[in-house]
């Protein structure tokens, strides 16, 4: 329990910035069994606390604030206390949008669904605009995908992985088709251009979500094998937008 | 459980330890894969963690429950204990089936015992995708059969996508039910379907092959399948599919049928089974092209013909209409002209 405090105080130091590369995260040590080191005040990817039953992104530390039944001054803000941190949102987007980064492990600590539904949800209104209302194929297509990566990194991988880490980083890497969708609105994606436009798209997106799990979940030398599924996810949502 | 751990053997050097193997913790013992590829100790890990976890659970279980016994008898003294007889009944109940229902789920559904068939290479997964268009002349002998689900799994994955693709651009409408659905059910349908069914013909003709090299063999054989879609579906001949279904289709059926035939004995039984398998693996591909491609047909052959689409209203023939009006006016001009003059 004792650790609570120091997520609290971690909670908006943890290193999530550009500059900050390279600072001791989450890697899987396929030589391990999944027990991570102490003293690492990191969240536990495999811990499911913060998916399941909780508010998404929600850190242990801030649940002092509500059981201490304080006055409505000494109330924390609100988006610190549903645990949304946009500075943190940005940094991860920024870092994700570059592919010749090379992937930090430390966007695996944290399970943020804040971003990814952000993202899916301009996706739906980039459609919309578009002359298409396809909200429950987003969200149906992103729940069966992640649930299938989820089963099959886990199969592929010595080392466990939550669903909803899979979740965060397939959301955040769906930020160029965001942009796709948003083309479309002008200009009708059904020709050569968008063609190969989309097929960037679907490349773009699949070789920042496979760098990132191959290189946290220790699967270096099967990154390609990661990126295939990830580009047949992200190609049924090029679907979507294309036509 | 811990009486299963009794030990039986009688040799002064211990014996053979086959607690692995009797114990219950696994369904999976596969003793065919002899000439499996993958090659990895896996299974036996799971199951003894699985077998520690399990253990694990009864003992802590137990010891919950005398807890809670003791300490709800003596907060609610005489009165409540009816109740509290009926109440950790029914709590033992639900605990004994929760665990017998996790036991079943952890021994059936656990996906773990499928994790030495995702064990793969990218380099593997492309041999194999090359090696699945090259029929094997050699049959003599029976030929090696990668027992492995994850190349299999993606071209079935990747035949979704193409069928999607296709039925997008062809504008195919499926009335009862979504496009995704069927291209999902159809495809997987196939695969599992048609790969236990030959399975099923290779017990009865006594070929030697699992359940498991039948699904990676038919599912690599999908490949021919995705490559001549994925050609047809943007350019649209009809001969071209003729050409490609027979060359791509019939290399790959030759390489799951010269696999066939080298595990099978007698001339009858191979007979059946390659010819069954021929039949269904080159008429699947007809039938895909077929069924969702039709309507972009339809259409072209509508626009590049000379006859009016008929659903479009086709506009009256005013000129004709009026050179006989005027004709009529003029000849009853003449007529009434001729009656007044008289």
């Amino acid at each position: 329990m004792g650790d609570f405090k120091q997520y609290d105080e971690d909670f908006y130091r943890t290193g999530y910035y550009i500059d900050d590369q390279g600072q001791g995260g989450y890697i899987c040590d396929p030589n391990y069994p999944p027990e991570y080191q102490e003293g690492e005040g990191v969240c536990d990817p495999s811990m499911d606390a913060a998916y399941t039953g909780q508010v998404p992104g929600l850190a242990p530390g801030t649940m002092e604030y509500t059981a201490a039944g304080d006055g409505f001054e000494e109330e924390p803000p609100l988006l610190e206390e549903l645990g949304i941190n946009f500075d943190h949102i940005w940094q991860k987007t920024l870092t994700v949008l570059d592919p010749l980064k090379p992937a930090d492990s430390s966007i695996m600590n944290e399970t943020d669904l804040t971003g990814p539904v952000l993202f899916c949800i301009t996706l739906g209104a980039t459609l919309l605009m578009a002359g298409k209302s396809h909200f429950g194929y987003v969200y149906g297509i992103s729940a069966v995908g992640c649930v299938g990566m989820y089963m099959l990194l886990n199969l592929m991988s010595m080392c466990s992985v939550s669903c909803g880490c899979v979740a965060s980083v397939l959301g955040y890497c769906l930020l160029p088709m965001v942009a796709l969708s948003a083309f479309a609105i002008f200009y009708s994606l059904q020709g050569l251009l968008g063609m190969f436009l989309a097929l960037l798209v679907i490349g773009w997106c699949s070789h920042s979500a496979s760098k990132i799990f191959s290189t946290t979940l220790g699967l270096a030398g099967q990154q390609l094998l990661v990126a295939y599924p990830c580009a047949l996810l992200y190609g049924v949502f090029a679907l979507l937008s294309v036509f | 459980m811990s009486e299963g751990n009794k030990n039986t053997n009688t040799e002064p050097w211990g014996g053979f330890d086959d607690n692995l193997i009797q114990r219950g913790g696994s369904a999976v013992i596969d003793m065919e894969n002899m000439d499996d590829t993958s090659g990895s100790s896996f299974e036996d890990v799971g199951e003894m963690h699985q077998r520690m976890k399990d253990e694990e659970e009864v003992t802590a279980e137990a010891a919950a429950t005398e807890e809670e016994g003791g300490e709800d008898g003596e907060f609610l003294g005489m009165k409540g204990i009816k109740g509290q007889l009926g109440r950790q009944v029914a709590d033992e109940v639900w605990r004994a089936g929760k665990r017998q229902a996790s036991k079943a789920f952890n021994l059936y559904a656990n996906i773990d015992i499928l994790r030495p068939y995702f064990d793969v290479e990218p380099i593997q997964v492309r041999n194999r995708l090359i090696e699945s268009l090259i029929p094997v002349r050699m049959i003599n002998f029976p030929q090696k059969v990668a027992g492995e689900l994850y190349g299999p799994m993606m071209l079935v994955f990747t035949l979704v996508a193409i069928l999607l693709h296709g039925m997008k651009t062809s504008g195919t409408v499926i009335r009862e039910g979504t496009l995704m659905g069927t291209a999902i059910g159809t495809c997987f349908g196939y695969w599992l379907g048609v790969s236990s069914f030959i399975y099923f013909l290779a017990y009865l003709c006594n070929a030697q092959i699992t359940m498991l090299q039948m699904l990676s063999l038919l599912g690599y054989g999908l490949f021919s399948h995705c490559v001549v879609l994925f050609v047809t579906y943007s350019v649209h001949f009809h001969s071209l599919f003729y050409l490609l279904w027979l060359v791509f289709g019939g290399l790959s059926t030759l390489r799951m049928v010269a696999v066939l035939i080298s595990r099978t004995v007698g001339q009858t039984p191979r007979l059946i089974l390659c010819g069954t398998l021929a039949a269904l693996h080159m008429l699947f591909l007809l039938y895909l092209h077929f069924a969702y491609h039709k309507i972009v047909e339809g259409i072209l052959d509508t626009l590049e013909g000379p006859n009016v689409p008929p659903i479009q209203r086709v506009a009256r023939d005013l000129p004709n209409a009026i050179t006989v009006l005027n004709a009529t006016g003029k000849a009853l001009a003449a007529g009434a002209d001729a009656i007044l003059t008289q």
